[in-house]
C-alpha cells in the first residue's frame, strides 16, 4: 500500500473518533447538575428570562435534537456560542489557539533538546555516575507541580533578577506582528522584524522551560532504553571492529535506530504538554486556550469547553499521523499498511 | 491490532516503559503456573530476589523512606500539628500573614491559620485522593482491557474505540470538563480524574492479555473445562500483575499532582479543606511577598510525587528488568 493511501485512510479514521469525542463531551455538558443558564442569567433573572435564554441556546429541545444540531454545526464551522460573552466559540479558539501552540511547541523543543542528550549520555555511561545523575534530575524535576514551579521561576528570573519579563506574550507597547500564523515568533520572522522576534522569545522562554520539565523524564528514559537496546545490535560490534570512531557510531547509527521509540514518546508528550499549558498560562497571564478553558469551566460555560476538547482531539490525531509519517522517513524498513 | 499502525507503535504502550512479560525470564515471571506445586516455592524465591534487588537500589530505598515518613505524618497528623483546628475552618485574624517563626513553622495565611498544621493535616487527604483515583482507574481499566484482549472480535474493537476516544484528549482537559460538570469539590474531582485515568490501564492490560491468552497453560485450563471468568482471573491476570503494579506506582504521584492541579484551578477541594493545590491557589495573590503561604504546600506535593516516582522507578527495575540494563 502506498503512503498517500495510508495517510488518507488515517485521516478518514479520525472522523469516527471525533464523532465519539463529540458524543462524550456533549454527554458531559448535559449531565451538569448545576444550572448554567441560571448562572449566566444572574441571580435576579426571572423565570421568563431564563426560559428565553434556554430557547435562544436551544436548551429546551430534546437531547437528540440538541446533539444533531451540535454535530452538524461542528462540520459547518458553527461551534456554538459562549453563554457568557455571547462570542462565537470557533472565533475565540482561533484567537487563543496560536498562543498555546507556540508555548507547547517551544516546550517540546526544549524538552527534546534536554532529554535526548541526557538519554544518550545515560546509555553511554550506563549504570555509572552520569547515568544516575540524569535519572535523579529527571525524576526530581518532573515531580514538581508545574504551576507552583512557574510561580517560583517567575519570581526569581523575572521579578528579582529581571532577566525575563513577568508574563504575557509581548509588552503592552509593542504591537504584535501582522497575523499570518498567529505564532509571534514565525510572524515576526516573516516580517524580518528581529526586534519583535527577540522580545517575544524572551517572553516565551520561562513559561516554555517550566512546561518542558513535565516531558523531560519520559523522553530521557525512553531514549536511554532504546539506545541501550540498539547498542547491543550486531552492526555496532561490526562498525567498531572496522574502526569507525565510537562517537560517529553513536550519533550516526545508534541514535537513528533509537529515535523511533523516542519520537512516539515526544509526540505523546505534545498532547500532555498542551494540557499542562492550561496551568502554566494562568500563572504567566499567557492569552491562550488555558486561560479560556479555566474561565469557562469555573462558570459552567460548556460550549467553549466542548470546543476545546474537540480541538485538542483534532490536534492530537494530526500529531499522531505526522508521527507515523516521520517513522517512515527515519526507518525505511517500515511499511505502511 | 486492527488499526494499522506501523509496527513500532506497539513498542511503548504507555508512558514508554513497561513491556509485557511475554517471554519473561525465570527471574521475573512470578511462576508461570500459579496452580502448580501448592506452596509456590519458585514464587517465594523470586520475591526474595526481587526484594534484594529493590533494597540494593539506593534511590528507591530513599523513596520508600520518604513515603514511610509521609505515612507517619498522615497517621499522626492531629498530634504533630500544633493547631489541628486550623484545618477545619477556625480563623485567627490577629495573627494573619505572619512569616515563619518558632510558633508558626511555615507562617500563617490571610486569616491567620497555621500553614504547618494545614500542610500536615492535608497529608492524609492527598494519600486518600491518590489511592481512590488509582484503585478506581485500575479496576475500570483492567476489567475493560482484560475483556477486550480475551474476547477479541467486535467486542475488542468496540471497547478499544471507546478507549481511543478518551486517549485523543489529554487527561487533564477531560478531567477539568467532568469535574466542572459534576460540580466543584474534592470527591467530584476524584471521580473526574478516575474517569479519564483508566484508558492507560485498559491498553496495558489488553496487550498483556493478548500475549498471555496464547500460552499453553490457558489452553490446558480451557481443556479441563475452566470457565472464561476463571481463566481470566485465576490464570491470565495473575501473570499480568507486575506491569500493572508498576503503572499503579508510577501513576500514583501523577494522580496526586492532577488532583492538586484541579484544586489550584479552583475545581477541586473547596475551602477550608487543607488540600495542597487549593492552598497554593490561596497563596498566589500573596506571592512573593508572603511567599510561605504557597511555597510549603508546593514542597509537600513535590515530596509526595518524588517519593512515588523513585519507588516506581525501582519497582520497574525489579519487576521488568528488560527496561533497565
Amino acid at each position: 500500500m502506498n503512503i498517500r493511501f495510508y495517510i488518507l485512510r488515517r485521516v478518514a479514521l479520525i472522523i469516527p473518533t471525533l464523532i465519539g469525542l463529540s458524543i462524550l463531551t456533549f454527554a458531559i455538558a448535559r449531565i451538569v447538575p448545576g444550572d448554567p443558564v441560571g448562572l449566566a442569567a444572574g441571580p435576579r433573572a426571572t423565570e421568563e428570562i431564563k426560559e428565553a435564554l434556554r430557547r435562544e441556546f436551544g436548551l429546551d429541545q430534546p437531547l437528540p435534537v440538541q446533539y444533531v444540531d451540535y454535530i452538524s454545526g461542528l462540520f459547518q464551522g458553527d461551534w456554538g456560542q459562549s453563554l457568557y460573552t455571547r462570542r462565537e466559540v470557533l472565533g475565540d479558539l482561533r484567537t487563543f489557539w496560536p498562543a498555546t501552540l507556540e508555548l507547547t511547541t517551544a516546550a517540546v523543543i526544549i524538552a527534546t533538546l534536554l532529554g535526548v542528550p541526557a538519554g544518550v549520555i545515560s546509555a553511554m555511561y550506563r549504570n555509572r555516575l552520569p547515568d544516575h545523575v540524569a535519572r535523579v534530575l529527571s525524576l526530581f524535576f518532573v515531580s514538581f507541580p508545574s504551576f507552583w514551579l512557574a510561580m517560583i521561576f517567575q519570581t526569581w528570573f523575572a521579578r528579582d533578577l529581571g532577566w525575563f519579563p513577568i508574563g504575557k506574550r509581548l509588552p503592552v507597547l509593542v504591537a504584535p506582528p501582522p497575523a499570518t500564523t498567529g505564532l509571534f515568533l514565525v510572524d515576526s520572522l516573516v516580517q524580518l522584524d528581529f526586534e519583535t522576534f527577540a522580545v517575544s522569545l524572551r517572553h516565551l522562554f520561562i513559561p516554555a522551560l517550566v512546561l518542558s520539565f513535565g516531558a523531560f523524564a519520559s523522553i530521557t528514559r525512553i531514549t536511554r532504553a532504546s539506545m541501550v537496546e540498539a547498542l547491543e545490535k550486531d552492526f555496532v560490534r561490526m562498525e567498531r571492529a572496522i574502526g569507525i570512531p565510537y562517537r560517529v557510531i553513536i550519533f550516526k547509527y545508534v541514535l537513528r535506530n533509537a529515535l523511533i521509540a523516542t519520537i512516539t514518546v515526544i509526540s505523546l508528550n505534545f498532547g500532555w504538554l498542551m494540557a499542562g499549558a492550561i496551568l502554566i498560562e494562568t500563572i504567566f497571564d499567557w492569552p491562550g486556550l488555558g486561560l479560556y478553558a479555566v474561565h469557562a469551566s469555573l462558570s459552567l460555560d460548556f460550549q467553549p469547553i466542548m470546543g476545546i476538547a474537540v480541538l485538542y482531539g483534532i490536534v492530537f490525531s494530526v500529531v499522531n499521523i505526522l508521527t507515523d509519517i516521520v517513522y517512515g522517513i527515519l526507518d525505511p524498513r517500515i511499511r505502511y499498511g | 491490532m486492527a488499526e494499522g499502525h506501523p509496527h513500532p507503535k506497539s513498542l511503548p504502550h504507555e508512558e514508554g516503559g513497561t513491556s509485557p512479560p511475554s517471554n519473561s525470564s525465570p527471574l521475573t515471571g512470578g511462576g508461570r503456573d500459579p496452580e502448580m506445586g501448592g506452596a509456590h516455592p519458585a514464587r517465594w524465591d523470586n520475591l526474595a530476589r526481587g526484594l534484594y534487588r529493590f533494597r540494593s537500589n539506593r534511590l528507591s530505598m530513599l523513596g520508600l523512606l520518604m513515603l514511610l515518613f509521609i505515612l507517619f505524618v498522615a497517621v499522626f497528623a492531629p498530634w504533630i500539628a500544633p493547631f489541628p483546628e486550623d484545618a477545619s475552618g477556625s480563623t485567627n485574624v490577629l495573627e494573619r500573614l505572619q512569616a515563619p517563626s518558632e510558633k508558626h513553622f511555615f507562617g500563617t495565611d490571610k486569616i491567620g491559620r497555621d500553614i504547618f498544621s494545614r500542610v500536615v493535616m492535608g497529608t492524609g487527604l492527598a494519600l486518600q485522593v491518590g489511592t481512590v483515583i488509582i484503585l478506581l482507574a485500575t479496576t475500570i481499566g483492567v476489567t475493560i482491557g482484560a475483556i477486550s484482549g480475551y474476547a477479541g472480535g467486535w467486542l475488542d474493537d468496540l471497547l478499544m474505540r471507546i478507549t481511543d476516544i478518551f486517549l485523543t484528549v489529554p487527561a487533564l482537559v477531560l478531567a477539568i470538563a467532568i469535574s466542572a460538570a459534576l460540580g466543584k469539590g474534592i470527591i467530584n474531582a476524584m471521580i473526574g480524574i478516575s474517569l479519564v485515568w483508566w484508558p492507560g490501564f485498559a491498553r496495558l492490560t489488553r496487550s498483556l492479555v493478548l500475549s498471555l491468552r496464547e500460552e499453553p497453560f490457558v489452553e490446558a485450563a480451557y481443556g479441563i473445562g475452566a470457565g472464561h471468568a476463571r481463566i481470566i482471573f485465576r490464570h491470565i491476570l495473575p501473570n499480568a500483575v507486575s506491569p500493572i503494579i508498576i503503572k499503579m506506582t508510577t501513576d500514583f504521584g501523577f494522580a496526586v499532582l492532577t488532583a492538586a492541579a484541579l484544586g489550584f484551578i479552583g475545581l477541586g477541594a473547596q475551602p477550608p479543606t487543607p488540600e495542597w493545590g487549593a492552598m497554593i491557589n490561596d497563596g498566589r495573590r500573596y506571592f512573593p511577598d508572603e511567599w510561605w503561604i504557597a511555597t510549603f504546600p508546593g514542597l509537600a506535593i513535590w515530596l509526595m510525587v518524588f517519593s512515588w516516582n523513585l519507588i516506581g522507578d525501582g519497582l520497574r527495575d525489579v519487576l521488568d528488568p528488560r527496561s533497565r540494563r
